[in-house]
């Protein structure tokens, strides 16, 4: 009988033990354990792309072109896009609106 | 180009053309010279003799403002049509990149010209309308192909 009560005794407490444990292991929030690093939320990380992250290598930094040049090509795009308008007004067509341009400023 | 073979002046008699012309007032911008100003009140347009006009827009360049050429007239061409455009103000700035001689012809004097002489004032709506439409179609086509452009980075 004493033998069958201490055994009863050891199982409830072995039961409330694993309860407590469970309990704890299953608690949402934080945790003031040292050793629990702190979970930052996930939604700053940007969604993953295929393919693109890990094959495309990073974008070469534009070469510096000086602004006196920059212009220059401006103005070079301008005229080279309106010399192509006027090619389409003077005979209006899908092709001749939608020619390409050698414009260095957009190429 | 003598002024009767301006853009403006098209099919009207030679008349006709000496009496608009003696409204106007000759002057020679040197290379470099403004013409006018963006915002600038439009009361008179001018007829280009000789020379050439760049007609300008500011734009930000690297944080610079800077007058990029939308647009270049040379003789025989009209620029400041806003002088008989409400509300009378320039759309853009007017340079003679060498040097130039244009014709001012002053709004008030042609709009009292043209009220008297209905036929004459006609006629020369008639004309500014082909310029004005002109510019229409072209920025209308240039627009169009910088939108394809962005069309085709943005899908890419």
């Amino acid at each position: 009988m004493e033998m069958f009560l201490m055994v009863l005794c050891m199982s409830m407490f072995g039961l409330a033990v694993t309860a407590i444990a469970f309990g704890a292991a299953a608690r949402p929030g934080s945790s003031s354990s040292p050793v629990q690093p702190e979970l930052r939320p996930v939604k700053t990380v940007p969604p993953g792309r295929f393919f693109t992250d890990q094959i495309m290598p990073p974008a070469a930094p534009r070469t510096h072109v000086p602004t006196e040049d920059l212009l220059r090509q401006i103005e070079n795009h301008v005229r080279l896009e309106q010399a192509a308008a006027e090619s389409f007004l003077e005979s209006p067509s899908h092709a001749q609106l939608h020619t390409k341009t050698t414009s260095a400023f957009v190429n | 180009m003598a002024p009767e073979q301006s853009e403006l002046l098209k099919d009207l008699n030679a008349d006709e053309i000496q009496r608009i012309l003696a409204f106007g007032t000759r002057y020679t911008l040197p290379s470099g010279a403004s013409l006018f100003h963006l915002g600038d009140p439009a009361d008179r347009l001018f007829l280009i003799e000789r020379g050439r006009i760049r007609l300008t827009l500011p734009m930000q360049v690297r944080g610079r403002e800077e007058d990029v050429v939308v647009e270049e007239r040379t003789s025989g061409q009209t620029v400041g049509w806003s002088a008989l455009i409400p509300p009378h103000k320039f759309t853009l700035a007017a340079t003679a990149p060498l040097e130039t001689e244009v014709i001012a012809l002053p709004r008030e004097e042609l709009r009292k010209h043209f009220a008297a002489n209905s036929s004459v004032g006609y006629q020369v709506t008639l004309n500014l309308a082909v310029v004005i439409g002109h510019r229409l179609q072209l920025f209308q086509a240039m627009w169009l192909r910088e939108m394809q452009r962005t069309v085709e980075k943005h899908s890419a």
